[in-house]
C-alpha cells in the first residue's frame, strides 16, 4: 500500500481563492490517475496525500509530475505515533535505498519536522535517536549531516508519521482551469505550441485556433495541427481545436490588397476572427507564439497594427525568448518532433516579394477598403469546425531536464 | 466523381485480384510442407512464376518473390556485387532511377565500390552509346530501368542489352516496375539478366514483388534461412500476395497489346488536351511510355496543384512524392538531372494512366486541370517570365 504526497507551494500563497485552486488542483490529480482504478488523492494540512492503492508507486508518480500547479512529489512510508513504529519505518527506507543504490557512500542523516506538537519527543531529539536506530539495526552506514546520499525526512503530523528519502521536482504553474480560458493562435510551427504549453502553465485553459487553407494546405498540415493539440492536452487535460477555413480570406486578400501588406492583413483578419470565437466561447485573452524581431511580421509595429484590430489581451509568452531556447522547450514538452515535419501552413503560401516590416496601423486600413472585413470574418468563423481532445491514457509524458 | 489518376504510384485492386485473394486466404499452408495442404499453396506459387514468366515474355528463367519492387532492386544489385566481386568494383547505372536503385549504389559507394551514374539528354532519355561508354573492363554489372517513373521515358534497354551480349561478364539489371504489365514481352526485349517487377502498379495489393533471373543466372540472397525461392529469398512465401500477383500478371499479359493501343489513344488525347491549359511546360521524351505524362506549371507549387485536383476528385502526383526529407520536400532528382529549371521542377505533376480509364475519364480530368489551373493562376499570377505562353517541345 503506497502513499505520495504532492506539495504546492505557490497555491498556498493565494489567500482567500486558494481552496478553488486547490480543489481544481485535485481534480487534475484525479484525472492524471484515472488510469489506475482504486488510487486514491485527497486533500490534507496544506498537502495532497495519493494513495496508491495496490499499484506501484513509480507510475503514479511520473503520471502527477506533469500535472501542473505540483512543486514536488514524494514516495512516503507512514507510521504509526510511535517511536518504535517510526523507527522501523526508517529502517526499512534505508534498506530500500540500499537495495536500490542509492547509497554508494553509505552516508544518511534524519531531519525531524514535528507538525503536531503533541507528540512527546522534540525534533532534534527524536532526529537523534532515529539515527541511533538505524545505526543499530543496519551494519556500515555512517551520518554525514553535509553532503548525505540519503536524506530520512520525517514529518509527524496528527494522526500519523511520514518517513520518505527522494522527493521528484514537479511542473510548478497553476492547476490548469483557475486562470480561465484563453484562444491560442496555433500554427503548426515550433513557437505557437510552446506558447500554448506555458499558458496552460500559468492556470489557462487553452483553446487552439488553426487557419486551414486547402488547397494551399494540405490534409496532412491540418493533422499535423491536430497531433500538437493532442500532445497539449496530454498536458493539459483537454484542448479544443478550432479549425478555421481560411482559403477564401487568403484569396481575398491577394486580389484586393497591395502585395507588400499581405501577410499584415492576413495576421489582421485572423486576429478578427479569433476575437469573434473568443467571444463565442468565452475566451479572455489571445495566446501567440511571437518572439520579437524573430521574423518580419513579428517586429513591435506589426504587433502594433495587428493587435489594433482587437480589444482583446494578446499574451505572448515567448516574446522575449530566443529561438534555441524555444526548441529546446519544444523537444522538451514533445511537440518538436511533430512541429518538423515538412507540410507547409498557411503563413507560407502567399509571401510577398518585398513584405513591408514596419506597417502601419492607417496604412493596413487603407489596404484593406476593398476588402469586405466584416463578411469574410463572419463567413470564416461560421464555417469554423470544433474538435475536442482529452489527454491519452497511459501516455507517458515528462520533462526531459528543466524547461 | 473519383478520377484516379495515380496509376504509377499504386493501382487499386483490380477486381479478379480481390476475389483471387478472398478464395486463397482460406490456402493456409506452408508451401514447404510435406503434406497435402503444403502442396496447395505451393501450387498457388507455382501458377504464380508462370504467369510472370509469360507476362515477362521470357521462356524460362526462375521468378524470386520479394517484399516488393524496392526489396527486388536491392536483391538484383546486392547479390548480384557479392556474388561477382572477384570481377571487378565498377558498377553502372544512371542518374534517374528510382530510389532503390540509386540509394543502393550510393551504399555500394559507401562500401568502396566505383560507381558511374550516367545523365540522361534533355527529354529524360539516357542514349544507350553514353551507357555502354561507361562499361570498363572491370564493370561487373549495369543497371537501368526501363520506363522512368516520372516522365515516362523509355529507357534504350534493348539496345543496352544487346551489346551487353557481347560482355558476358558484365551483368544487366532492368528495373521494369513500370513496364511491367503494360510494354509487350519487357524483360525479353530488354535482353536482361535480371528484371524487377511490382504487384501494386499492376492491380495486386503492395507488398508483392519479383525478381526474375535468366536461365544459369546465380546471385548472393540477402536474406538467409530455410532455403525458400531457389534459397535467393528465405522465409516462408507470402502466398496470398504471390497468388493475387500471378492473377494480375496472367489479367495484364492477356490484354498487354490492347491495352498498349488504347492507352495510347487516351495519352494522345490527354496531350492534346493539356495544350489547352494555361501555362503548361509540356515536354515528351522521345520514346514514351503512354501510361506517363510529366508535366510542369511554373510559378505554381505541385502539392497545392495536387490538393487543388484533388478538391475536384482528381488524384495525381506531385514529380517528387516521396522526397520530403530534411524539412522541405525537395525537387525531383530526375528533373533536375534532365535540366529542368527551380521553378518547373517545383511545379510539375504527374499523371499516370491506365487500361480501364475512358476518354471520358480524361476529358474530366483534363476540365478539373483546366479550371484549377486557370483559378491558381488567376490568384498566384505566373512567376515566370515566360508568363502566357506555353512552351512546347517534342
Amino acid at each position: 500500500m503506497g502513499q505520495i504526497i504532492a506539495r504546492y507551494g505557490e497555491i498556498s500563497l493565494k489567500g482567500q481563492n486558494r481552496s478553488e485552486f486547490e480543489k481544481v488542483l485535485v481534480q487534475n490529480m484525479r484525472r492524471a490517475v484515472s488510469p489506475w482504478p482504486g488510487v486514491h488523492v485527497a486533500r490534507g494540512q496544506g498537502r495532497i496525500v495519493i494513495e496508491t492503492g495496490d499499484h506501484p508507486v513509480d507510475p503514479v508518480l511520473t503520471a502527477l509530475s506533469r500535472v501542473f500547479g505540483i512543486v514536488s512529489l514524494s514516495p512516503v512510508r507512514s507510521a504509526g505515533l510511535s517511536e518504535e513504529a517510526i523507527g522501523a519505518e526508517a529502517v526499512a527506507l534505508v534498506q530500500e535505498a540500499l537495495a536500490s543504490g542509492e547509497m554508494p557512500r553509505r552516508t544518511f542523516k534524519v531531519e525531524v519536522r514535528r507538525a503536531n506538537k503533541r507528540f512527546p519527543i522534540p525534533s532534534p531529539e527524536l532526529a537523534r535517536r532515529l539515527g541511533g536506530v538505524i545505526l543499530k539495526s543496519v551494519p556500515g552506514l555512517h551520518v554525514d549531516v553535509h553532503h548525505p546520499d540519503l536524506t530520512v525526512n520525517v514529518e509527524v503530523r496528527d494522526v500519523e508519521a511520514f518517513v520518505y528519502g527522494r522527493t521528484v521536482p514537479g511542473l510548478g504553474g497553476l492547476p490548469v482551469g483557475v486562470s480561465g480560458k484563453v484562444g491560442l493562435l496555433l500554427s503548426g510551427g515550433i513557437d505557437s505550441p510552446v506558447a500554448g504549453w506555458l499558458a496552460m502553465k500559468r492556470g489557462a485553459q487553452v483553446e487552439a485556433i488553426h487557419f486551414h487553407s486547402y488547397p494551399f494546405t494540405s490534409e496532412r498540415a491540418l493533422q499535423k495541427v491536430e497531433s500538437l493539440a493532442q500532445v497539449l492536452a496530454d498536458w493539459g487535460g483537454r484542448v479544443v481545436l478550432h479549425v478555421v477555413h481560411f482559403t477564401e480570406v487568403q484569396t481575398e486578400i491577394r486580389k484586393h490588397c497591395p502585395e507588400p501588406l499581405t501577410i499584415t492583413i492576413m495576421r489582421r483578419m485572423m486576429m478578427r476572427i479569433a476575437t469573434d470565437i473568443a467571444r463565442q466561447r468565452g475566451l479572455l485573452a489571445i495566446v501567440t507564439g511571437e518572439s520579437l524581431g524573430q521574423v518580419a511580421s513579428q517586429t513591435l509595429e506589426s504587433m502594433y497594427t495587428i493587435g489594433s484590430v482587437t480589444r482583446l489581451p494578446i499574451l505572448r509568452p515567448l516574446v522575449a525568448e530566443d529561438k534555441v531556447d524555444i526548441i529546446r522547450r519544444a523537444r522538451q514538452i514533445g511537440t518538436y518532433d511533430i512541429s518538423i515535419l515538412p507540410y507547409e501552413d498557411c503563413c507560407t503560401v502567399f509571401v510577398p516579394k518585398n513584405p513591408r516590416t514596419r506597417p502601419k496601423p492607417d496604412e493596413a486600413e487603407a489596404a484593406e477598403t476593398h476588402l469586405d472585413v466584416e463578411a469574410l470574418t463572419a463567413s470564416a468563423v461560421k464555417r469554423t469546425e470544433m474538435k475536442v481532445f482529452h489527454a491519452r491514457r497511459g501516455v507517458e509524458r515528462s520533462l526531459s531536464g528543466t524547461p | 466523381m473519383e478520377l484516379y489518376f495515380d496509376t504509377a504510384a499504386t493501382t487499386p485492386l483490380l477486381p479478379e485480384v480481390r476475389e483471387a485473394i478472398a478464395e486463397v486466404l482460406d490456402v493456409y499452408g506452408n508451401p514447404s510442407s510435406l503434406h497435402r495442404k503444403g502442396m496447395e499453396a505451393e501450387e498457388r506459387l507455382t501458377r504464380a512464376r508462370s504467369a510472370v514468366i509469360r507476362c515477362l515474355g521470357v521462356q524460362d528463367g526462375r521468378v524470386v518473390f520479394t517484399g516488393g519492387g524496392s526489396e527486388a532492386n536491392n536483391l538484383a544489385i546486392f547479390g548480384t556485387v557479392r556474388r561477382f566481386a572477384q570481377r571487378g568494383r565498377h558498377v553502372v547505372t544512371t542518374r534517374i532511377e528510382h530510389p532503390s536503385v540509386l540509394e543502393a549504389f550510393r551504399a555500394l559507394e559507401r562500401q568502396g565500390w566505383s560507381v558511374t551514374y550516367v545523365a540522361p539528354d534533355a527529354d529524360g532519355v539516357v542514349p544507350a552509346e553514353r551507357v555502354l561508354a561507361a562499361v570498363r573492363d572491370d564493370t561487373v554489372l549495369v543497371s537501368m530501368m526501363h520506363v522512368n517513373n516520372e516522365t515516362g521515358a523509355i529507357q534504350p534497354v534493348e539496345a543496352v542489352g544487346a551489346a551487353l551480349r557481347d560482355r558476358p561478364t558484365v551483368i544487366f539489371h532492368v528495373d521494369g516496375i513500370q513496364a511491367f504489365g503494360k510494354i509487350p514481352a519487357c524483360a525479353a526485349r530488354a535482353g536482361a539478366d535480371l528484371y524487377t517487377v511490382s504487384g501494386h502498379k499492376i492491380g495486386a495489393p503492395k507488398g508483392v514483388g519479383a525478381l526474375w533471373l535468366r536461365p544459369g543466372l546465380d546471385i548472393e540472397p540477402l536474406v538467409y534461412g530455410g532455403g525458400q525461392e531457389f534459397g535467393l529469398r528465405s522465409g516462408t512465401e507470402n502466398v496470398m500476395g504471390i497468388h493475387a500477383l500471378g492473377v494480375a500478371a496472367e489479367r495484364a499479359a492477356a490484354e498487354v497489346e490492347t491495352a498498349w493501343t488504347q492507352v495510347q489513344a487516351l495519352c494522345d488525347q490527354l496531350l492534346a488536351g493539356l495544350q489547352e491549359v494555361p501555362n503548361i511546360v509540356l515536354r515528351r521524351p522521345r520514346q514514351a511510355s503512354p501510361y506517363i505524362v510529366g508535366v510542369s506549371f511554373p510559378g505554381l507549387r505541385g502539392e497545392v496543384l495536387v490538393h487543388a485536383f484533388e478538391q475536384e476528385g482528381l488524384y495525381v502526383s506531385t514529380g517528387s512524392a516521396c522526397s520530403t526529407r530534411g524539412g522541405h520536400a525537395r525537387g525531383s532528382h530526375v528533373l533536375e538531372a534532365m535540366g529542368w529549371s527551380d521553378e518547373e521542377r517545383t511545379g510539375s505533376v504527374r499523371i499516370s494512366l491506365a487500361r480501364w480509364h475512358t476518354a471520358a475519364d480524361v476529358e474530366a480530368a483534363l476540365a478539373v486541370m483546366r479550371r484549377q489551373v486557370t483559378w491558381l493562376y488567376e490568384l498566384l499570377g505566373p512567376a515566370t517570365p515566360s508568363r502566357g505562353r506555353a512552351r512546347r517541345r517534342g
